[in-house]
Parts: C-alpha cells; sequence; structure tokens
C-alpha cells in the first residue's frame, strides 16, 4: 500500500513541476508506480527529504521551487528525473557524480518502469499530439493544426 | 475485412525428410515469398515455407506482443520490437560504431570494416522486414529501367516500365494501396486510362501543407534544366477511403488486422505516427496478410526456426537437388538439427542480403561471379529545421508527402536523383527526437511545469526533417561475402559487407544539402542541420561532411540481367545456372532509381509466379533471355 500521506505530497509535488492538475496525473494510472520507481531508485530516506523540502515551501512559487527544489545539490537530479519520468516515461540514469556523492542506488538504470509508462507520457499531452503508436487521434485528424493546451 | 490466420505447421520433422510431394519450398515469408506462396497455392500448387524467426507475430496476440516489447524498450530504432535470437539474428543501428580505415567490426550481425560503415537493417521474423517497413509504394519511372542506354550510368533492366506495369497493379491491390494518379503528373511514369488506386490519396499532413504553402509553385534550375517543385502525397500501402470506382466499378474491400479470430482493427489507418517499426492496428500492408490467404488454400505449409543453411547441387545435372535447414527448438540455445528439404522448385526469398548469404555459403558464385556484388541502398541524408509557425509535427503516419520532381532528369548523367520526404515523426531519425529535446530541455535549459509544456510545443511542434532518398548506381565493389572466421550461432556464415558511397551518389548528396538550405530559406525555417563528425556514416566530399544513413532498401546482389556472363538471374528472376533455383527479391534490381524497392519487387514475384507455373507445367525448360 502507498503510504497516503506521503503520496499526497508526491501528486502535489508532481503538479508543480509538471504545470499538470491531479485529474491528469492520476489519468495517466501511472502515479502510484512512478512514486514507487523513484523511491525504490533513491531509497526512503532521500525521498522523505524531497517530500519535506517540498512541503515546507511557504508557497509553491517556480522561484521557491529552483531555489530549494530544482538547485539543490542532492535533489535536483531526482525532481528533474521526475520531471522527465512524468513527461516521458522514462527513469534517466542518475548521473555519476550523483551517485559518487548520495548513493549507492542499486537499481539504479535508464529503464521504462511499465509499457504503459510510455504511453501516458505528459510531452505528447503537450504538444496536442499522441505517443508513436499509441492514443490514435484518427484517421485524418493529421490533416488539420493541432490542438495545443497551453497555446 | 478481417483476415483469419490458420497455420498449418509441418512438426514431423523425419517425414518432412521423405516428403517429396512439394511443387516448390520458399526460404523466407516476407512480401515476395508471401506472393509466390499465394499465387502458387492458388494455381493448385503444393509449397513449404522455410522461416528463420520464430511466428511471433503471425497472430493478434503475437503482433501485440511486439508492440508492447516496443513500447517497453528506451531506444525505440526500427528493430526494436523484434526481439533478439541467436539463432536468426538480424542487423541492428545500436550494435554499430565509428570505424577507421581498415577497421573490422565483427561484434555487429553484419560484419563491417571501415571507414564508411551501413546501418542499413532488415527484420528476421514472421512476415520479414514487411513488419517494420514504412509501406511507402511509389512505383520506379520509365527511365530508371534503362540508365546505362539513357545517362550512361548503372546498368540496364531486361525489362521495361511497361513489361512490369501490370504486375505494379497486381502488388498496389494485394497490398491495399491508397494514392491518386492524378499525383502523379509530370513523373516519367503511367497508367492505363480509366485506372485508379484502391484507395484514395492519404491527406496530407498539416506540416506537408504548411511546407506546400512555402514552396508549391517556386521552381529550382539544374544543369541549365528549371524544375518547378511542390508538396505532394506519397502513395502507401496504408488503409484509407475505398475509391468506389475502383476495378471498373467494384470498389475494394480494405484488409485489416490478421487473426486466429475475430478482431476488427486494421481497416483504416488511425494515424499512430508509428508505421515504423510496427503498425500497431495492421493498417498498413505485411506480408502476414497475404500468407493468410495462402494458408486458406489448405496447400501451404509452413516450417518455422528453420535457418536454411546450404543449396546443394547436383553435379550430374546442374539442378538444385535438396535445402539443408538448422531447425532449433528455442530461440536461446543453440541446439538443433539439420534436415533436407526437397521440391521441384526451389525459390530463394530472404532478401537482398540473406539470399546472396546463403548462396556464397553454399558455394554458390555463379558462373558471372554476380553474387553478393552490385549491393544497392539509397543513400540517405537527413536535413532538418525550426518552422517558425506551429506545424503540429509528431502526428500523421511517419510520412505523407514530399518533393518527388527531383526524381528524374539529364542531371542523372552527373549527377544522382532523389526524392525528398518530410518527416511527420520530426527529428527522430537525426537526433533522437522527442526524448533528446525532452532531455534537453529539463536537464540544461532547467524547465519545468508550463514552462516545459510551452518549450516543449516551442521545440518539437515546429520540427522539420527532410530526408533525401539518394539513388545508388550498381557497383561490383559493393558487396556481400561470407568468411568462416564471422559464424552465428547456429554455425551459419554471418554476411561481411563492403560499401563505399559512390562520387555520383555524394554529386547528389551536395546538391542535396544545398536543395535543403534552398527550401528552408524559403520558409524562413531555422536550418538546424548539424552533421556529427564521429557519425559512423560519415563520407568527406570536397571540404564537407555528409552523414549518410542507409535506407533498407536493399538490391542488387543477384542482378539480373540478358545472359549467364552478365547476371545471375534471367528476367523471371529464374538462377541462369541452376533451371530450377529462382532467387527473387531487390537482389534482382539492375537499379532502383528513387523509389523504395518494396512495390517493384513484389512486381517481379507476380512474373516469376507466372514463371515457375509454366515451368511446373512443362511449358519451359531453359531460363528466358530477351528474345
Amino acid at each position: 500500500m502507498v503510504d497516503d500521506q506521503r503520496f499526497q505530497t508526491f501528486l502535489e509535488l508532481s503538479e508543480a513541476i509538471t504545470g499538470f492538475g491531479r485529474v491528469r496525473l492520476l489519468g495517466t494510472g501511472q502515479a502510484e508506480l512512478y512514486f514507487a520507481t523513484a523511491e525504490r531508485v533513491v531509497g526512503h530516506a532521500i525521498m522523505d527529504e524531497l517530500l519535506t523540502a517540498f512541503a515546507d515551501l511557504p508557497t509553491r512559487t517556480p522561484e521557491l521551487l529552483r531555489l530549494h527544489l530544482f538547485g539543490n545539490e542532492m535533489l535536483g537530479d531526482v525532481v528533474r528525473n521526475l520531471v522527465k519520468l512524468w513527461f516521458g516515461g522514462v527513469w534517466y540514469q542518475l548521473p555519476a557524480i550523483w551517485q559518487q556523492a548520495y548513493g549507492p542506488a542499486a537499481e539504479d538504470g535508464t529503464f521504462i518502469p511499465s509499457p504503459d509508462a510510455y504511453v501516458e507520457g505528459l510531452m505528447w499531452v503537450a504538444i496536442g499530439a499522441h505517443p508513436a503508436g499509441a492514443k490514435a487521434p484518427g484517421f485524418a485528424s493529421w490533416a488539420v493544426a493541432p490542438q495545443i493546451p497551453l497555446s | 475485412m478481417h483476415l483469419y490466420m490458420n497455420i498449418r505447421r509441418r512438426n514431423d520433422l523425419d517425414a518432412l525428410q521423405q516428403d517429396e510431394t512439394y511443387d516448390a519450398v520458399i526460404v523466407g515469408s516476407g512480401p515476395s515469398g508471401a506472393i509466390l506462396a499465394l499465387e502458387l497455392c492458388q494455381a493448385g500448387k503444393r509449397v513449404l515455407m522455410l522461416e528463420a524467426a520464430t511466428e511471433t507475430g503471425k497472430g493478434f496476440d503475437g503482433y501485440q506482443s511486439l508492440l508492447t516489447r516496443f513500447y517497453s524498450r528506451v531506444g525505440k530504432d526500427n528493430q526494436s520490437p523484434f526481439p533478439v535470437n541467436p539463432n536468426a539474428l538480424m542487423p541492428r543501428g545500436s550494435e554499430l560504431r565509428k570505424l577507421a580505415s581498415g577497421e573490422t567490426n565483427s561484434d555487429s550481425y553484419i560484419v563491417q570494416s571501415g571507414p564508411y560503415v551501413s546501418d542499413t537493417v532488415y527484420t528476421r521474423a514472421f512476415g520479414g522486414t514487411s513488419m517494420h517497413w514504412e509501406a511507402k509504394t511509389p512505383r520506379m519511372l520509365r527511365e530508371d529501367f534503362k540508365t546505362r542506354t539513357t545517362f550512361a550510368q548503372g546498368l540496364d533492366w531486361p525489362l521495361s516500365y511497361e513489361d512490369i506495369e501490370p504486375d505494379y497493379r497486381r502488388v498496389e491491390r494485394e497490398m491495399g494501396v491508397a494514392g491518386e494518379v492524378e499525383d502523379h503528373d509530370g513523373l516519367d511514369l503511367s497508367f492505363p486510362p480509366g485506372y485508379v488506386f484502391p484507395m484514395h490519396g492519404l491527406p496530407l499532413s498539416y506540416l506537408d501543407q504548411q511546407v506546400g504553402k512555402g514552396i508549391d509553385g517556386s521552381s529550382v534550375v539544374l544543369d541549365g534544366q528549371t524544375y518547378p517543385i511542390k508538396v505532394r502525397p506519397y502513395p502507401q500501402a496504408r488503409n484509407g477511403v475505398p475509391n468506389d470506382k475502383y476495378d471498373g466499378g467494384e470498389g475494394f474491400t480494405p484488409q485489416g488486422a490478421v487473426a486466429s479470430y475475430q478482431i476488427d482493427q486494421g481497416g483504416r489507418c488511425q494515424g499512430n505516427t508509428n508505421c515504423v517499426p510496427l503498425c500497431p492496428v495492421q493498417a498498413k500492408y505485411h506480408s502476414g496478410k497475404t500468407l493468410a490467404k495462402a494458408f486458406a488454400t489448405g496447400r501451404l505449409d509452413l516450417l518455422s526456426q528453420a535457418v536454411a543453411s546450404k543449396v546443394s547441387i547436383d553435379g550430374a545435372t546442374g539442378l538444385v537437388s535438396e535445402i539443408e535447414v538448422k531447425v532449433y527448438h528455442d530461440p536461446d540455445h543453440s541446439a538443433h538439427r539439420t534436415i533436407k528439404v526437397k521440391a521441384k522448385i526451389f525459390i530463394l526469398a530472404a532478401n537482398a542480403i540473406e539470399t546472396p548469404r546463403l548462396l556464397l555459403a553454399s558455394g554458390l558464385k555463379s558462373s558471372s561471379g554476380l553474387v553478393g556484388r552490385n549491393l544497392m541502398d539509397h543513400a540517405y541524408l537527413l536535413n532538418w529545421a525550426l518552422l517558425p509557425e506551429v506545424a503540429g509535427t509528431f502526428r500523421g503516419t511517419s510520412c505523407t508527402g514530399g518533393i518527388v520532381d527531383l526524381r528524374a532528369g539529364s542531371f542523372r548523367r552527373n549527377q544522382a536523383a532523389f526524392a525528398v520526404d518530410i518527416h511527420n515523426d520530426g527529428w527522430g531519425w537525426a537526433t533522437g527526437s522527442p526524448f533528446s529535446d525532452l532531455q534537453q530541455l529539463v536537464d540544461q535549459r532547467n524547465m519545468f511545469g508550463a514552462e516545459l509544456q510551452k518549450g516543449l510545443v516551442d521545440r518539437l511542434s515546429r520540427q522539420l526533417l527532410l530526408a533525401f532518398m539518394i539513388e545508388v548506381m550498381p557497383n561490383e565493389s559493393n558487396r556481400i561475402t561470407v568468411d568462416p572466421s564471422y559464424t552465428d550461432a547456429l554455425g551459419n556464415m554471418r554476411p561481411v559487407l563492403s560499401m563505399t558511397i559512390p562520387d555520383y551518389t555524394m554529386r547528389g548528396a551536395a546538391y542535396a544539402r544545398q536543395f535543403a538550405r534552398t527550401i528552408f530559406s524559403r520558409l524562413g525555417a531555422q536550418d538546424c542541420t548539424a552533421y556529427d563528425p564521429g557519425d559512423y556514416g560519415l563520407v568527406p566530399y570536397h571540404g564537407e561532411n555528409y552523414a549518410i544513413r542507409g535506407g533498407n532498401h536493399l538490391a542488387g546482389t543477384h542482378v539480373m540481367g540478358t545472359a549467364k556472363n552478365n547476371s545471375v538471374v534471367d528476367r523471371d528472376q529464374r538462377s541462369w545456372d541452376h533451371s530450377n533455383l529462382y532467387l527473387v527479391g531487390g537482389g534482382s534490381m539492375p537499379t532502383i532509381g528513387t523509389a523504395n524497392v518494396t512495390p517493384t519487387l513484389a512486381a517481379l514475384a507476380y512474373r516469376s509466379a507466372r514463371a515457375i507455373l509454366r515451368q511446373l507445367d512443362g511449358q519451359t525448360t531453359a531460363p528466358s533471355g530477351l528474345s
């Protein structure tokens, strides 16, 4: 079972770093898998530090997220990996220097946590397209201008 | 229409060895083998098909397992859906590295030496390379069949466009081609009066339309000639809207997914943007669709996991007596049993690398010595840019449109012709987009949240990749050989490839680069093309470097000609040396022009089927020359 409070914080963190709301994130069906994947790779303690650092932010502005998460020596690479995991469905191997300083993270590597993780990548949503090989928009849909959510 | 796949298998190896009732044995289950199987079986002949790979992909569940594997692979190259099988290996781009002149890489399935490394691939799977092909189906042009006479380049075919035209129409029916005759206006080819393709052409993508807005009606000057250019659709073997005028008003019924139970899917393309490496819904033609019909005759038997390893010749008659086959139980173990199979006619349809590999491994170089020589593949030069406005890239089929106005012209005396593809899948082929862009935006440009979403639109939705498919002429020193030092898990010799890109092609490549810059200027696009000096396919030419990619359009290695001394096969693809042996596929093609090879090699398969039926029915004995 996912620890509900920690998972809720992970979801709020995911909203802040992806720009997508929780309905969209939960709709991927991947949120629990991503939480478990990240925690399995970096360990419970580092995940706790990340969640605490996020929860302790007085406001969740891009500036504070940069200063305390993306700009944190240990947490920055982890949170960037979460962004890439949500947008691309791929967990990318952490930098060697991160491993030396904060590892060992024995389960680290570049991998796709499940076939659906690829299919649910949010970058395709962001550009008004669909993952190559899945969620096809239909015959001749390609002939009209794309519908881009943030445009 | 749904196609039932009910395979008839031969697992009784002892009985099979004794079986002398087959009219034909076919090696390979790709388009050539499938068309021959269907034509022969429909004429009442009994056929045994040998497939080196497993049967995965033959039915709906197996096909879906390939799709799931594709989703799961971090590196989504054109072989990513297909599992590694040490007993029937296939080339993979991921195995390649840059090689110095004379340096050899034997870690890859195809052994190559530097400096130029080809990343050409083919798929050893049930269905062959039709599983991963893009399914563009342009015909070759009339002048492509006589380049020696017309341009003093390459070789003339012993066939003309008119000889092959009816068979192109058979291919367009069998594969279900969507296209419009009027989109061929001005090209050096013709159709019978009133002809329409089975299905209407697929609409151009929004991306194609944006390019068209910028260049349609403009022109380029080459060798003193003015060539008007425009974006136009490619014909494709992909299900679209049937044309009710087809077949004299009979119309056309698209063939959807193949399965062993009812499944309604694939009757029309959905825009998965994944033709290569695997159409998720089987709206794209693959040879399983033809094989399903061949199995339904009850006269086709399949022996899979069966690698043809030697073609044996009867010394007295010069006829093929049997084919030696290594049959394995488990792809991950090399344990196998060697059996021999017999038939009246032997047909090698294993593709333009595997067929000569098998012949050479059998000691059969042919009287002309041309087996394995004249290896051709289109040379691709990629050019990529960012359009000024969002163009909705990453939607459509892999490619819907392009520029084909430089496929023909008097300039072919001096330099190669080309056809240009507009890639709906962005810069993927050139740079690894969109994943490489995501990494860059997050890791280097420190984007996240809404800013990242906008950054992705800015970076991905404006991408334009022009892929130039450049002609390569036959050259005897470009070749496949074998070497007993290099073998696979079953002890079969692997192909050794030697290739250099001829100057004729490089002049075309240099012009292609200039042509792309002209197009980008007219579009106001930001040219982002940059060839990595460490690229394994790097070719220096006149002070510039060009990264040349393979096209997977393999041809030439058992070339067709007019006589035993200038060719390996006659115009029916029958071996000059062994009258019960047919070598079918791209290997028979003397030139490839600027057309993807599959429609042409499939047309040749129909020709061979007629010749084989005449031969089986006792109407011919000698190979057919020009008379």
